[in-house]
């Protein structure tokens, strides 16, 4: 049966659309989002109205690293067709770790050192696990997801641990602070390290997928398992590395996660991972693998912070909260169908 | 009984069906008879209301049918019987037959009447012996198949349509389909019979029609005609200058098989290609020509057997492959050769980024540069290089599967079907670099079900049928009715 | 035609937000307190001041009746407060972020009860940086931050209490157990080392686990009852589970291991299934705190020292210990009747 095609019939370049759909489009809603709060809160909140304040906004950035930066490697991994639902018990026994080497009176470097081994030796393990016994990666890190907090109870003895202010270093415990002066002198904002740190990870990570070998496979991968077999990638081994940077970056949000709540508590990761999920979702991060933006993914997790703080000015009530974070999010994945079967018609 | 009369059928610039006459009467088995892409398929889907031809007219009993889709020509009594059963396997023999057409009151089934229906259908058919309350997952295909007709006969389906369908059933159970066309036909009813195999078409068929290039190329009373007739009928067709000849000479060996066995298939392939050589593979579609080229280029599994490139054997594996200086070509375009999202860039150049790498890290400029000049060499149609391939036409698609191998500096092209629904100039662009790249001393393995391209580009050919290579010879010591008596009898 | 149908998909989104909100800000009125005609009208120029309180949980009947203390107050005052807590009990990261949220708000004061001694720490010191006051209820804070006061019912008396009670409900003799609820909540660990303090008294009485913790929810917690039941259940005589959620999972167990009533229990903060367990003879003592009077206190010292008047470092809410005899006296029923909120 020939199948109905000339060569002229080369469709128009979906160049405007991508990007009106892509990252821009996740932009353009953290823009609204963002002047939606400007306009209502002077108009609810009077000369109280503090949204658009340098305080703020150096709060919502601090907020959104903790999931931002987990969310990059958990971009790299949803770009290579894959997902990782064990990141927020990884990211806890992580900081757990972290906690317990404080605890203990090891020296901070090693302990850092060892906070982040243990994202990588988490993520290595789903890698491994999903590539060598060929089990769809949402069953492996389903199951890996109690292993990892099974894990964290065992190192925390079933509680919480928290290493006395002595035993942590000062910039670990102002990783994520936002104690005033909100501007340094100089006229800089004064943003905590973690911010920073989660700026640097995002370039490096853009660059990584963009100007590497590494970062074509990831594409591929997750773009066709079949034509990246067909094209003599190590299938495997990408897939396994991906899965251990992406457990790198869990392991620095795990010392963020310290870093802000100064103790180890295998629970409090629970449920994080949806977050974490969320924030590429929302930045257009294609759950078929294939697509997927580091700026996206950013834009994403700015979102939910700004619309978490936004709620807490205006007074909106916690439901209302969860409604409204949900609806963006199936809005957003609606929006990745649409473009989907428009690319498929 | 049916008759269809100058039907004809576009699809944008191709023409799949032009000016076909067919007609079957009641009491008669029309076999229907052509090679793939002949334009079969499309016809039945005219017969059945998938399609809606562009002109032409359908009768039926001598009143007009215009079918609206495949339900409306259902109802009207036409009942295709496709190769892919379309069952629903949890449930009964009875309830799969009265799926759709249940007889109820208030909702709850007459189980009485319904039983009695298909206790009818199946007596008609000569297999009282098929329990009704049989869940159909646990029957053989055999059986399944019969489920099927049983369920046209309750439908009183007056035209019956078998597409191709012994080629999924083992002997004892063809016996049996035979016999229960024969009932179909002593009990008044019309049946159009697709296949390629000739045997069959002798035992069953009485009258036939020739389909080529969409156009009916003859008909008549089977035992009027010899195999020899029918097969010229087939492929009967002057070659045209579509085929571009680039002067080329074989040289040394280069590929070597021996005795290959896949886990199904290929059962036992050996054969050997040499530089500078278009080995054309013929056969038909089952016979293991894709599943040779995949266990050659490590993609299947390799059972057992001996492959040799340039004298030294390996254990296929993609990337060792590639790196041996093998190029595959995928027959299917979608879902395996090209990452349908990414760029004609990214596709080209995805098997081999070394030239544009150092320590891991990519120079885009360099990628660009370089897709430009294999875009341009292979006169790729696109708006640009970072153009997703899916935007792209078939033609052009494959002209980037094609780039890919070429860029990669592959010395044996597998081209699987490389020219499968591509429109026509494209098509003999796709010649040229075949020619091409032999004349630049590259060996071609070329498997094609359109033995005129292979006739008119190969050096030699081989056919495979069963999963071994039947026989190989220069293209000159075959013809189309050599090839295809060896791949149709079994 | 493809990007005007993109573009439309974002502002149907964005209709939809503004309608979530519109149905948030709505509910405005019930969320702080409007008492304009309120006689006693706060000093300090013309605008009312803005008191955030913000609870551990919402989910649970106390916080409803701290809640209740907290607007009590504000119409007393003639204040408005913001009642804003997490969804869960245990997220801390989220009521950090919410005690950030509402110091960038600038509100006039913080009442807040900590999820966790260490963890709330931070952002108590970035409060009082940012010239706003915290009040802590409920539960303490390391220290370390300063803050204005502590409002809480004295949670190692109350583990004293059940202690007491416990003892004279098995007959000052036999093995115990205690369940404990979670590293790092302050209060909790007040009562437990109250109870493990007071049950040295009585030398015929042996603690044989004091070491398992029960977790946030009621869920958790019977989980963990019923690996203790499993092990213990046999041998002891009484159990002491430290708040609500815990108890609700210890009776639950009990009741599914057919321990109820054999061993004898006494349970921290009231629950309608703790209350009817303690007339059916399924519990035997439950030590009430004062959660309206917290909520009241909270805001009202908040209030006193924002008018300027000097106000205690540690305020008492008072607590005391409801029993099959009392418990349809006065105090028990007050107090397991307090007003709730919504």
């Amino acid at each position: 049966m020939p199948e109905a095609t000339s060569p002229d019939s080369i469709k128009p370049s979906s160049f405007i659309a991508k990007l009106v759909s892509g990252e821009l489009g996740t932009l353009l809603a953290l823009a609204a989002v963002i002047i939606f709060f400007a306009v209502a809160d002077p108009i609810q909140n009077g000369d109280r109205a503090s949204f658009v304040t340098v305080r703020n906004f150096r709060v919502m950035m601090t907020q959104t690293s903790i999931v931002a930066v987990a969310a990059l490697g958990m971009t790299m991994i949803i770009i290579s067709g894959g997902i990782d639902l064990s990141a927020g018990t990884a990211l806890t026994l992580s900081a757990t770790v972290l906690a317990w080497f404080l605890k203990n009176d090891y020296p901070a470097f090693a302990a850092v050192a060892v906070c982040l081994l243990t994202g990588v030796t988490c993520g290595l393990i789903n890698g491994l696990l999903i590539s060598s016994l060929r089990i769809v990666p949402f069953i492996v890190t389903l199951g890996t997801m109690t292993i990892f907090l099974g894990i964290g109870k065992l190192v925390s003895n079933e509680t919480t641990i928290f290493p006395s202010a002595a035993q942590r270093p000062d910039w670990i415990s102002n990783l994520c602070s936002t104690k005033p002066p909100d501007m340094l002198a100089g006229g800089m904002p004064n943003l905590p390290l973690a911010v920073w740190i989660t700026l640097l990870l995002a370039i490096a990570t853009t660059v990584l997928l963009k100007y590497s070998v590494f970062g074509r496979y990831i594409y591929a991968l997750g773009s066709n398992e079949s034509t990246a077999r067909l094209c003599g990638l190590n299938i495997p081994l990408v897939k396994t590395a991906v899965y251990a940077v992406a457990g790198l970056f869990v392991g620095v949000a795990g010392m963020y996660q310290f870093g802000l709540l100064k103790m180890g508590n295998p629970v409090e990761g629970i449920g994080l991972e949806l977050k974490i999920i969320a924030a590429v979702v929302i930045g257009g991060g294609s759950l078929n693998g294939g697509r997927g933006s580091i700026l996206g993914t950013l834009a994403g997790a700015a979102i939910m912070t700004v619309i978490a703080s936004g709620c807490d000015l205006l007074e909106v009530r916690n439901p209302y909260q969860n409604i409204i974070v949900g609806v963006i999010i199936v809005a957003a994945v609606l929006l990745d169908q649409v473009r989907e079967r428009r690319l498929a018609a | 009984m049916l008759r269809m009369e100058g039907i004809s059928k576009r699809f944008g610039a191709t023409r799949a069906l032009h000016n076909v006459e067919l007609s079957v009467e009641r009491g008669e088995v029309l076999a229907l008879i052509g090679e793939n892409g002949a334009g079969k398929s499309t016809l039945m889907k005219v017969l059945s209301g998938a399609h809606h031809p562009d002109s032409g007219s359908m009768t039926l009993d001598g009143t007009s049918f215009q079918p609206a889709g495949p339900h409306a020509a259902r109802t009207a009594g036409v009942a295709m019987i496709y190769q892919e059963l379309n069952l629903a396997t949890d449930l009964s023999v009875e309830d799969n037959i009265m799926l759709g057409l249940e007889k109820s009151r208030l909702g709850f089934l007459k189980r009485r009447e319904q039983r009695k229906l298909v206790s009818q259908a199946l007596e008609t058919l000569g297999h009282s012996d098929l329990k009704p309350t049989t869940i159909v997952g646990h029957l053989s295909v055999g059986e399944q198949q019969l489920v099927e007709i049983t369920r046209a006969i309750v439908m009183d389906a007056q035209v019956v349509v078998f597409d191709e369908p012994t080629s999924s059933l083992p002997k004892r159970d063809v016996d049996r389909l035979f016999q229960v066309i024969e009932r179909l036909r002593s009990d008044n009813r019309a049946i159009v019979y697709i296949s390629h195999y000739l045997e069959e078409v002798r035992r069953i068929a009485d009258r036939f029609a020739v389909l080529r290039d969409g156009e009916t190329a003859g008909t008549g009373t089977i035992a009027d005609v010899s195999d020899r007739e029918i097969i010229s009928l087939m492929v009967g067709r002057s070659v045209e200058d579509l085929f571009p000849q680039v002067p080329h000479q074989p040289g040394e060996t280069i590929l070597t098989i021996e005795n290959l066995h896949g886990l199904k298939k290929p059962a036992g392939s050996s054969i050997d290609l040499r530089k500078g050589e278009i080995l054309g593979i013929s056969g038909l579609v089952g016979a293991g020509r894709t599943e040779l080229l995949r266990c050659l280029f490590g993609l299947d599994k390799v059972q057992s057997g001996e492959i040799k490139v340039s004298g030294v054997s390996c254990k296929p594996t993609p990337r060792r492959q590639i790196a041996a200086g093998l190029g595959l070509v995928s027959e299917d375009r979608k879902s395996e050769g090209l990452a349908q999202s990414l760029s004609i860039l990214d596709n080209m150049v995805l098997s081999r980024l070394e030239p544009y790498s150092r320590g891991g890290w990519i120079n885009p400029k360099k990628i660009v540069a370089s897709g430009r000049d294999w875009m341009k060499k292979l006169e790729v149609k696109a708006q640009g290089p970072h153009q997703p391939v899916e935007a792209l036409s078939g033609g052009n698609q494959q002209k980037v599967a094609i780039a890919r191998i070429l860029h990669q500096g592959a010395d044996v092209l597998l081209l699987d079907e490389p020219t499968r629904g591509i429109d026509v100039g494209t098509k003999s662009e796709i010649y040229r670099l075949i020619g091409e790249a032999a004349a630049d001393g590259k060996a071609v393995l070329f498997v094609s079900s359109y033995l005129p391209e292979l006739m008119a580009m190969c050096d030699r050919i081989a056919v495979m049928a069963n999963g071994t290579i039947r026989a190989c010879r220069n293209t000159s010591d075959w013809t189309e009715e050599d090839i295809m008596s060896q791949a149709i009898t079994n | 035609m493809k990007k005007f149908f993109t573009l439309s998909l974002h502002s149907v989104l964005f209709v939809l937000l503004g309608l979530a909100f519109l149905g948030g800000c709505n509910t405005q009125p019930s969320e702080s307190s409007n008492a304009e005609s309120d006689s006693n009208a706060s000093t300090g120029g013309d605008r009312r001041l803005q008191i955030a309180v913000i609870p551990k949980g919402t989910a649970h009947e106390f916080w409803k009746s701290v809640h209740a203390g907290a607007e009590r107050a504000a119409e007393e005052r003639g204040v408005d407060i913001i009642w804003k807590g997490p969804q869960i009990e245990n997220d801390t990261a989220g009521q950090i972020e919410t005690v950030r949220n509402f110091i960038t708000k600038k509100v006039d004061g913080i009442c807040l009860a900590p999820n966790h001694s260490e963890a709330l720490q931070e952002v108590v010191e970035e409060s009082q940086l940012s010239d706003i006051p915290v009040v802590i209820f409920d539960s303490g804070l390391a220290k370390g931050a300063e803050f204005l006061s502590y409002v809480a019912t004295d949670n190692f008396h109350g583990g004293e209490l059940a202690a007491d009670q416990l003892a004279k409900a098995i007959g000052e003799k036999g093995k115990v157990i205690m369940m404990r609820y979670r590293a790092g909540s302050e209060s909790t660990e007040q009562r437990e080392e109250g109870f493990l303090a007071a049950i040295k008294k009585y030398p015929d009485i042996e603690v044989v686990s004091s070491d398992q913790y029960g977790e946030a929810t009621t869920a958790m917690a019977l989980e963990k009852a019923q690996t203790l039941l499993l092990k213990y259940g046999d041998e002891i005589q009484g159990t002491f589970a430290v708040c609500e959620p815990n108890c609700n999972g210890m009776l639950e167990a009990l009741e599914n291991s057919g321990h109820a009533g054999k061993v004898k229990f006494v349970a921290f903060d009231p629950s309608e299934k703790l209350v009817t367990g303690l007339r059916e003879d399924k519990v035997h003592g439950i030590v009430l705190q004062d959660p309206v009077s917290m909520g009241y206190k909270s805001v009202m010292t908040m209030v006193d020292h924002l008018e300027g008047k000097e106000v205690a470092k540690v305020v008492s809410t008072g607590e005391y210990v409801a029993t099959p005899e009392n418990i349809d006296g006065e105090e028990s029923q007050r107090l397991l009747h307090p007003v709730t909120k919504e």
